[in-house]
């Protein structure tokens, strides 16, 4: 993080303030185009737009109360083949913009010419709560997320601890709202493409020493705020996914968990970070002549169909936990509300623990599966010791 | 033995062309034995061995999966070796929170002179499996 | 309408059981698998012990059907499609032994499309299937309200009647009597459901296999004027529910405008078999210059795009093979009725051809086949 940074101020509100910075980015010529969450014309729900009409911005919704795209995805559509020629700044969540970190990394994106703006995030509402009563949902996120209060959020929102820059540090720019005073925030450059950003978006002309130390204060607020949600979040995570873990762990509990899975596989199909064009659980290589299916049948005294359930979740995992971002995403699409984000959010905070990873942080760290150290995990190695001596003579 | 059937657990080996192969080449000209229960299969490197395929067999019917490859600096592909322990902590520790027993996965390097070394993995495994005893998963109709 | 609209599906003979509907079935599938006439049956059942879900599955153990056992096979419940699991069955090629399946008739239509997209096999399958009185949601299935609702549902189902908490797809559903399955448990206007049982055995396979069961066999027209009745109000009903959703390109944009492009519906819809949906492949990857120049012309774009085209176009795809199961608004995250607007497109559709998906295995797909003097004010 750089010591660049503005402070915005306005009298209604923050998000009107930051609409009207981002107008400025368009019509100094800054950015090109911006995608950013703007409301569907039923004014039920929101999507990503991508726009260079400074005037659409009037309906854009930089914190929207619902997630129904992953940001991450839109960004990977958007430039999955190339970079883009133009300037785009996009407008995500922290776990939007991990999610863009780790497809670029994947080779999915192109983030070069993309400009990641991300806001303190107070996390989003359930989709099927919010689309019961649209109207009466957007009240309930605006609510609590001016308290900060988590609990009408998304269960990974309730317990995540990437809410922020400091731990999202991939990201260019970033809004801190978080220990600000009413009204105010903070937007600070997380690399030096951000801090190109706002010199060249600095007004100048004022006192800059004033500036200065009033935009220290301001920063030094909303780190220390930051700080001290991250450890009360950190701790609920902690405590969430211990309990998680109870409730999942053996054979028996886990298969409770996915009894109800219908095999809809939304929940890849909506995962950032499940790029593949096709899936390993859809292709021909689990497709069996049907004496497989009725042999294994037999052999259990039934078999569930489709089959395989347990090996796509287990499989998938295997594919993307590394790359996990716990977004709840999955759970979002899940028609049977299994408890599939907290599950693999798990999963992924675990196996990433395991091999020193945090997934979406940085550009630069190498995804785990395409590096390695030959000085590392010797606990996976199995020691050989002779269980055996004189078996050799025996044999012979 | 009680009334109970005696348990012998089904096991699946994977390994390499290279190695891990070698080592069960050298165990059948020194005439060396390991156990019937163990099957045999044979990838080009462990390191391209994915980890599905490990899980898979844990799934439908396998007790064990036990895997061998080249000692460390040995791969035939430079690090296939390096690659697969990375894969192998990635599958124990999914195994491990899903409360799966990671134990039931090996990973362990046998060179191709490494005759004794291949059957002793096989009979150990072999033990320890019989020891922790069937898997449950393999049973479940509903996985 | 010429008497017997909903009973040309059954043969002249039919089986009187007496015995509860659930019971009998139950013991017909449990003698076939111990006798080994069948060798597995595809039916609903319990997964993951008491507290959990439900879902199909191939049971080769005959204590599955017993009275504690798993099998749930005529649970008004649809967790997939079982078409589309017949298919998946059979896709490589027919079964060599005979496999018994329980299925919904959307289902069985499903299966029979199908088959005749060359996606499955129908040799050795003994299709069983009822006069169907609707599903619940799968919403229901998962906090236990379904449980509860059982005695309401088999009540007005004596009655001939739908419980309201049906899917809307199911109440507003023409084709609730099964056509082609080899038997047909009567079950919609019924009475004394849980002490009496009529089989319908349609076909010669149907009544070889059921044959063992003890019970008289009738002869002679079949009443069905409970069937009519409940033919006239699920189209009532299927009217008004056609005239909530709107066509046109601002109505269409309305509907699907939360959609969260999960695909989800094209996933589980049983007539959308492809492997790789065109919507998902290559094809509609675009670089981003595609982007760009689409920003220039429009001012603004959705990203992900391709909404309303992806529903439209795999309307074009399957709306004429549509059997109107309603699996895509029961997955639906957005809670869009994807059904209701895929059913009143390929009903239209549908039309147009005189075609009624998964009637009839010899009958030709339309767009397979053609004849030379038809459609000609097609052409200008």
């Amino acid at each position: 993080m750089s010591d660049n940074g503005i402070v915005l101020a306005a009298e209604d509100g923050v998000e009107a303030a930051f609409i009207g910075w981002l107008k400025e980015t368009l019509n100094k010529n800054i950015f090109d185009a911006l995608l950013i969450p703007v409301g569907t014309p039923a004014g039920d729900s929101f999507a990503y737009l991508l726009l260079q009409e400074p005037a659409i911005l009037d309906s854009a919704s930089p914190l929207p109360p619902v997630m129904p795209v992953q940001g991450g995805k839109a960004i990977g559509r958007l430039t999955m083949r190339e970079n883009p020629s133009k300037r785009i700044a996009a407008v995500v969540r922290p776990c939007e913009a991990r999610a863009a970190i780790e497809l670029s990394k994947l080779e999915q994106a192109h983030l070069d010419n993309v400009c990641l703006i991300t806001l303190d995030c107070p996390g989003v509402l359930p989709l099927a709560d919010y689309l019961v009563d649209p109207v009466a949902g957007a009240a309930r996120f605006k609510e609590a997320s001016a308290q900060w209060d988590r609990s009408p959020m998304r269960p990974t929102c309730q317990v995540c601890d990437h809410f922020s820059l400091r731990q999202a540090p991939g990201c260019d720019l970033h809004v801190g709202t978080l220990g600000c005073p009413d009204g105010t925030a903070v937007v600070v450059a997380g690399s030096s493409k951000g801090d190109h950003v706002l010199e060249q978006m600095d007004m100048g002309g004022q006192d800059e020493d004033e500036q200065a130390d009033f935009l220290n204060t301001a920063v030094t607020d909303w780190g220390t705020q930051v700080e001290q949600v991250e450890e009360a979040q950190t701790e609920r995570r902690r405590q969430a996914q211990e309990d998680l873990r109870e409730e999942i762990a053996g054979a028996e509990k886990l298969l409770g968990v996915f009894s109800s899975c219908i095999n809809c596989h939304n929940c890849q199909r909506v995962c950032p970070v499940c790029y593949c064009r096709q899936c390993y659980f859809e292709s021909a290589a689990l497709k069996l002549p049907a004496e497989n299916y009725l042999a294994r049948a037999e052999r259990k005294g039934a078999l569930r169909f489709s089959p395989d359930t347990l090996l796509f979740h287990i499989g998938r995992a295997s594919h993307m936990a590394l790359s996990c971002v716990s977004c709840g995403a999955c759970e979002d699409a899940c028609p049977m509300d299994i408890p599939v984000g907290q599950v693999f959010s798990l999963l992924g905070d675990r196996a990433q623990k395991a091999l020193g990873y945090v997934a979406g942080t940085s550009l630069e760290d190498p995804l785990p599966l395409v590096s390695y150290e030959m000085d590392e995990l010797h606990e996976v190695e199995q020691p050989y010791v002779e269980v055996y001596p004189n078996q050799e003579v025996q044999d012979a | 033995m009680s009334e109970e059937r005696e348990f012998v657990p089904k096991i699946v080996y994977f390994m390499c062309s290279w190695c891990g192969t070698g080592g069960a080449e050298t165990a059948a000209a020194h005439h060396l034995r390991y156990p019937e229960n163990v099957i045999p299969s044979r990838v080009n490197c462990t390191g391209a061995l994915p980890a599905v395929h490990v899980i898979r067999p844990l799934i439908e019917g396998a007790d064990g999966v036990v895997i061998s490859g080249c000692h460390p600096g040995d791969c035939h592909y430079d690090d296939g070796n390096f690659r697969a322990r990375r894969r192998v902590a990635l599958v124990k520790s999914l195994l491990d929170t899903l409360g799966l027993e990671p134990e039931r996965v090996w990973f362990r390097y046998v060179a191709h002179g490494e005759g004794r070394r291949f059957v002793d993995t096989a009979a150990e495994f072999n033990d320890h499996i019989t020891r922790l005893g069937p898997n449950p998963l393999k049973t479940r109709s509903d996985t | 309408m010429p008497e017997g609209a909903t009973s040309s599906a059954f043969a002249s003979e039919r089986l009187q059981i007496n015995q509860g509907a659930e019971e009998t079935v139950r013991e017909l599938l449990r003698s076939l698998l111990e006798s080994g006439k069948v060798n597995a049956v595809l039916a609903l059942g319990r997964t993951g012990g008491p507290s959990g879900g439900v879902a199909y599955s191939l049971f080769r153990d005959p204590e599955a059907f017993g009275a504690d056992g798993d099998a749930l096979p005529l649970l008004p419940f649809m967790p997939a499609n079982a078409g589309g699991l017949l298919s998946r069955l059979t896709l490589e090629g027919p079964v060599a032994e005979p496999v018994a399946a329980v299925v919904k008739p959307c289902e069985l239509r499903a299966f029979i499309e199908l088959v005749k997209l060359s996606q499955g096999n129908l040799d050795n399958i003994l299709l069983i299937s009822s006069t169907c009185g609707g599903v619940y949601p799968l919403d229901m299935g998962i906090d236990g309200s379904l449980e509860k609702k059982l005695p309401t549902y088999w009540e007005r189902m004596e009655q001939g009647e739908l419980d309201d908490d049906v899917r809307p797809t199911c109440r507003a559903c023409e084709s609730f009597v099964p056509e082609g399955a080899d038997i047909t448990v009567a079950l919609l206007g019924e009475a004394d459901l849980d002490t009496q049982c009529t089989l319908h055995l349609n076909t010669e396979r149907g009544a070889a296999f059921a044959g063992d069961m003890e019970g008289t066999t009738v002869s002679g027209k079949r009443d069905s004027e409970a069937l009519e009745r409940s033919l006239d109000e699920r189209k009532a009903f299927r009217e008004e529910l056609f005239a909530g959703v709107g066509v046109g390109l601002k109505d269409l944009i309305h509907t699907f405008g939360r959609c969260i492009g999960c695909h989800g519906c094209k996933t589980v819809c049983p007539i959308c078999y492809c492997r790789l949906c065109y919507f998902d492949s290559q094809n509609c990857e675009r670089p981003a210059g595609f982007y760009e120049g689409e920003l220039a012309r429009k001012g603004g774009l959705r990203v992900p795009s391709d909404t309303v085209y992806f529903q439209l176009g795999r309307m074009a795809h399957m709306a004429i093979s549509c059997v109107g199961c309603g699996m895509c608004t029961d997955v639906c995250p957005a809670d869009i009725p994807v059904s209701t607007m895929f059913s009143k497109v390929g009903a239209a559709a549908q039309a147009v051809f005189d075609y009624q998906p998964g009637r009839d295995v010899t009958e030709e797909i339309p767009l397979r086949t053609f004849e030379e003097e038809e459609f000609t004010e097609v052409a200008t």
